[in-house]
């Protein structure tokens, strides 16, 4: 059970898990979902953090484990054959599709080519650059050692610059 | 003469602080999470929670036969809560009653109405703790309890359900299954058909490897497992 000290200290990051899970689902109603169960999950498993780390990495681990768990389990269902045999040669890498009807708009060519990027990509990106995250953070987040994040970050960089049309236009 | 474009990295990175757009949480979300969070339990409120449990639950014993029978959208969820509702109580207070080969059990096929033709037993991954009769949503069932190395519990249920269909969107392939994976109050659910019975199988994993560690105890436990119903 979360004390009431707990609750007030993950809420304070509560603006940045849903900016975070909006750029990872591009849906209002699926990122207030996922953001209510990584609160669920973090309350439920106070008991698990040892006070003095970093809270906010805490909580986006959380956050993108259970993205990666039900959302990309229910992705990969579609890639399984009408027998019922399950087909595991997903790339890790793979650009992600283009945006389905009911997701939000993208306004900018920048979120545009975000949205196109894989989401190991995508997320490096959003917890280095855009929450300023030191790379030990991003590190427990994804689960990698640092020397994979700055890879990814280099990776990642590159391929956004392909994403992006000015890019690609003054090259 | 035209601007030289800047290519660095340092001006991508300016360019993903600067440009792209913050969403900010609805209002509502944060009171939702409040509202949603467990709270510690009461002694004195026990009383009268049961007494409101039990005056809840005979409305519904004379309401729920009034009500269409199956194949609502709700229904796989109602089924769920319940499921875990009797898995918090588990783990909370422990089995009601231990039979360790319900295979063998004459009681527990009587009192559940259900049969277990196989079961499975518990291995080096998982142990057996105990099985018992639980009755969900006006249906009698049988429940398993199990506990793996890592001290986590987890609960099947078997209940007879002959004409529920289960959603498409959430099912997930494991080996040679297509079970769908839904997740209530914190808790991971795998819910199948077993030709007139709908399983369940509870726990708390959550992500990374913890699921594919659930995906095989579902696999354990679905290959060894056949409920019919008894009656």
């Amino acid at each position: 059970m979360a004390s009431p000290e707990f609750e007030r200290d993950t809420l304070e990051h509560l603006n940045a898990l849903y900016n975070f899970a909006m750029y990872l689902t591009h849906n209002p109603s699926e990122a207030e979902d996922l953001v209510q169960e990584t609160y669920l999950r973090a309350f439920r498993f106070s008991h698990r953090f040892e006070p003095g780390t970093h809270l906010r990495a805490w909580l986006f681990q959380i956050l993108r484990n259970t993205f990666l768990t039900f959302y990309r389990l229910r992705e990969r269902e579609s890639a399984v054959a009408e027998d019922g045999v399950p087909d595991w040669e997903v790339p890790m890498f793979h650009d992600a599709p283009e945006d389905s009807g009911r997701a939000l708009e993208a306004h900018t060519d920048l979120e545009r080519a975000m949205r196109r990027l894989p989401e190991e990509f995508r997320t490096v990106l959003l917890l280095a650059e855009v929450e300023g995250m030191p790379l030990e953070e991003v590190a427990r987040v994804m689960s990698c050692p640092v020397g994979t994040v700055k890879s990814r970050i280099f990776r990642a960089k590159e391929r956004l610059r392909g994403l992006l049309p000015d890019y690609r236009i003054r090259r | 003469m035209s601007e030289r474009p800047d290519f660095s990295d340092e001006a991508l990175s300016h360019r993903l602080q600067t440009e792209l757009p913050r969403h900010a949480a609805p209002a509502h979300l944060r009171a939702a999470i409040l509202a949603a969070a467990p709270r510690p339990h009461r002694s004195t409120w026990l009383a009268p929670s049961l007494a409101a449990l039990g005056t809840a639950a005979l409305i519904l014993l004379f309401l729920l036969p009034m009500l269409a029978a199956s194949n609502r959208p709700d229904d796989v969820q109602q089924l769920v809560r319940a499921v875990v509702s009797e898995h918090s109580r588990a783990v909370m207070w422990g089995t009601r009653t231990s039979t360790f080969l319900p295979t063998a059990s004459s009681w527990l096929t009587q009192e559940s109405g259900i049969a277990l033709a196989r079961v499975f037993a518990g291995d080096d991954a998982l142990a057996l703790i105990g099985a018992e009769p639980v009755y969900l949503l006006r249906e009698r069932g049988v429940a398993l309890h199990y506990r793996d190395h890592a001290d986590r519990f987890l609960t099947y249920v078997a209940l007879p359900a002959p004409t529920l269909q289960l959603p498409e969107r959430y099912r997930v392939a494991v080996a040679s299954w297509r079970p769908v994976l839904v997740q209530d109050g914190g808790f991971t659910v795998w819910v199948w058909k077993h030709g007139d019975l709908v399983c369940f199988l509870v726990s708390d994993m959550a992500g990374g490897n913890d699921i594919e560690r659930f995906k095989d105890y579902f696999v354990r436990v679905r290959t060894a497992t056949e409920p019919l119903l008894a009656y």
